[in-house]
């Protein structure tokens, strides 16, 4: 459904990615890990939008995106749960959502998605008169999470779900993201925590220096020694992945 | 000093309470741009001194109904104010640039205004201006019992919008973080257009309220930034009913300051009241 060709971004003289190709396939859940600074969210912020595009194109479902202005990104399907999660602190849980379904397409359903946010994140419903910035960094993360899902995206962007939160929490983080893709709905998911991403991801790639050095099934990825000293942790562990 | 009769206390207070939501009107616009566009718009008050000059215009040569001039003036404010915000938005003025820039406008609107007004002073008789009636021992006002239910009224309903809307909630979510906004669909652009035109035309309602209790001067532009800033400031920016509250405290205060010991002790009161507040205030920009 996405396709990503020759994607060049980055802010000021020095661009952060430089000709990265990517597809997902519908339903697909993608992650893309790689070292610190290796523009994985660039990239990610680029797809959703929010950085502009230097070079390439992006294409949703063979509908051209690359010179759409940033806020049409969302009615095409799209929707982003950015890195530090980046909650409008100072608004209620509630209001945070309904900015989620601002989106034309989505408002009419405004209802039902957060009946289906609060049945996916429990701890939610009873948060939704608090101000967002009281929060805790995870019901912060499930509140971005669900600020997204509002959006009712096609493809659901995640860049580092599991940054700062306690590991029990990111287990649960992840159990989320893995019944958000079995509804449906495509992701493509960043993260620093490679053994978890590879553990529930169909395909991955690597990323380094702004640019694909690698890509393929998380087994393949994960058994290749060269890749698991350079990206994916000296020493590590291969993660296991069901077969 | 002697301190004054309960009736002459009274009468301060109710007067101090109308010109507080003056105070308050003209800070809901300079609020709302401050707090949400990031621009402090120095220029609505010259905004606010064209519209009243304009009302006088229309009611002293045309004879039209002061308050019939807000069918002109507010459509014609708003899209002024979004020319203005158009201009800013397209030399991507800072927010700290945009005080230069506004302060600038500022002296191009007042010397417009000299330049078809003069500095003389001007007021204008309307059937309003001579109307009140009593309640108990108190005198009410007719045009500042109008301006405060404007006030009021405005404050509300703006309040009411960026509560419970869509675009409401939009614009304060752009404020906050507008790359976000954006990636979930706001129209950033448009909607600091229309927020930029509420606020102009916000300024001429309260030109129309200044001209009809006030006798106008261009130079008075000045007088009311000082104090109305305060307003801004401790009701909250981009807040939509804190100006007023804040407003009204204000107009009460050095109202009995000015009726207890004397005029000259209203900005002292008013702007002690500023600082103790933001002192006192915490954890508050």
């Amino acid at each position: 459904m996405l396709e990503v060709a020759d994607l060049s971004s980055g802010y000021g003289a020095a661009p952060a990615l430089w000709g990265v190709s990517l597809a997902i396939g519908d339903g697909e859940l993608v992650c893309v890990v790689g070292p610190n600074g290796a523009g994985k969210t660039t990239l990610i912020n680029t797809v959703a939008g929010v950085n502009p595009i230097r070079g390439g194109t992006i294409a949703l479902d063979g509908r051209d995106l690359t010179h759409l202005p940033p806020h049409r990104f969302c009615d095409e399907g799209i929707a982003l749960v950015p890195e530090g999660r980046r909650l409008f602190v100072g608004m209620t849980v509630r209001e945070n959502l309904e900015i989620g379904s601002y989106r034309r397409g989505a408002r009419a359903a405004r209802a039902r998605s957060l009946e289906q946010v609060c049945a996916l994140f429990p701890v939610v419903r009873d948060l939704l008169d608090r101000t967002a910035g009281t929060l805790s960094g995870g019901q912060q993360q499930m509140v971005a999470i669900g600020r997204a899902l509002m959006a009712r995206p096609r493809l659901l962007l995640l860049d580092e779900p599991s940054l700062g939160l306690a590991p029990l929490i990111v287990v649960a983080m992840f159990d989320a993201i893995r019944e958000i893709n079995e509804s449906g709905t495509a992701v493509l998911l960043v993260e620093q925590n490679v053994a978890m991403a590879l553990d529930i991801a169909h395909r991955a790639y690597v990323l380094d220096e702004g640019r694909v050095v690698a890509q393929g099934s998380p087994r393949a990825l994960a058994a290749e020694p060269a890749l698991r000293r350079a990206y994916l942790g000296v020493g590590a562990e291969p993660p296991s992945v069901p077969p | 000093m002697t301190l004054p009769s309960a009736t002459l206390l009274a009468q301060s207070a109710l007067s101090g309470l109308f010109i507080g939501a003056l105070y308050g009107l003209l800070g809901l616009g300079l609020g709302l741009s401050w707090g949400l566009l990031h621009l402090i718009n120095l220029a609505h008050f010259a905004f606010a001194f064209l519209a009243a000059y304009v009302c006088y215009q229309l009611a002293t040569v045309g004879g039209v109904d002061p308050f019939l001039t807000l069918a002109i003036i507010v459509p014609s404010f708003f899209a002024l104010g979004v020319v203005v915000q158009w201009l800013l938005a397209r030399f991507e003025v800072s927010p700290l640039n945009s005080l230069l820039a506004t302060f600038g406008l500022t002296a191009i609107v007042e010397a417009t205004i000299q330049h078809f007004w003069t500095a003389d002073f001007r007021k204008l008789d309307s059937a309003y201006a001579q109307m009140k009636f009593r309640v108990g021992e108190l005198f009410v006002p007719v045009p500042e019992l109008l301006t405060f239910l404007l006030a009021v009224g405005l404050s509300l309903a703006i309040w009411a919008v960026m509560r419970y809307t869509d675009t409401g909630r939009a614009l304060r979510a752009a404020a906050e973080d507008g790359p976000i906004a954006e990636a979930f669909g706001v129209n950033r652009r448009a909607h600091s257009l229309l927020l930029a035109g509420v606020c102009a035309a916000l300024a001429g309602v309260a030109g129309v309220c200044l001209a009809l209790s006030f006798t106008l001067t261009p130079a008075q532009i000045y007088g009311w930034v000082g104090v109305v800033f305060a307003a801004v400031m401790l009701g909250g920016l981009g807040s939509a009913l804190g100006p007023l509250a804040a407003g009204i405290i204000i107009g009460v205060s050095e109202a009995l300051a000015m009726a207890v010991a004397s005029p000259s002790w209203a900005p002292i009161v008013s702007f002690t009241l500023l600082i103790a507040i933001l002192l006192l205030r915490p954890g508050k920009p």
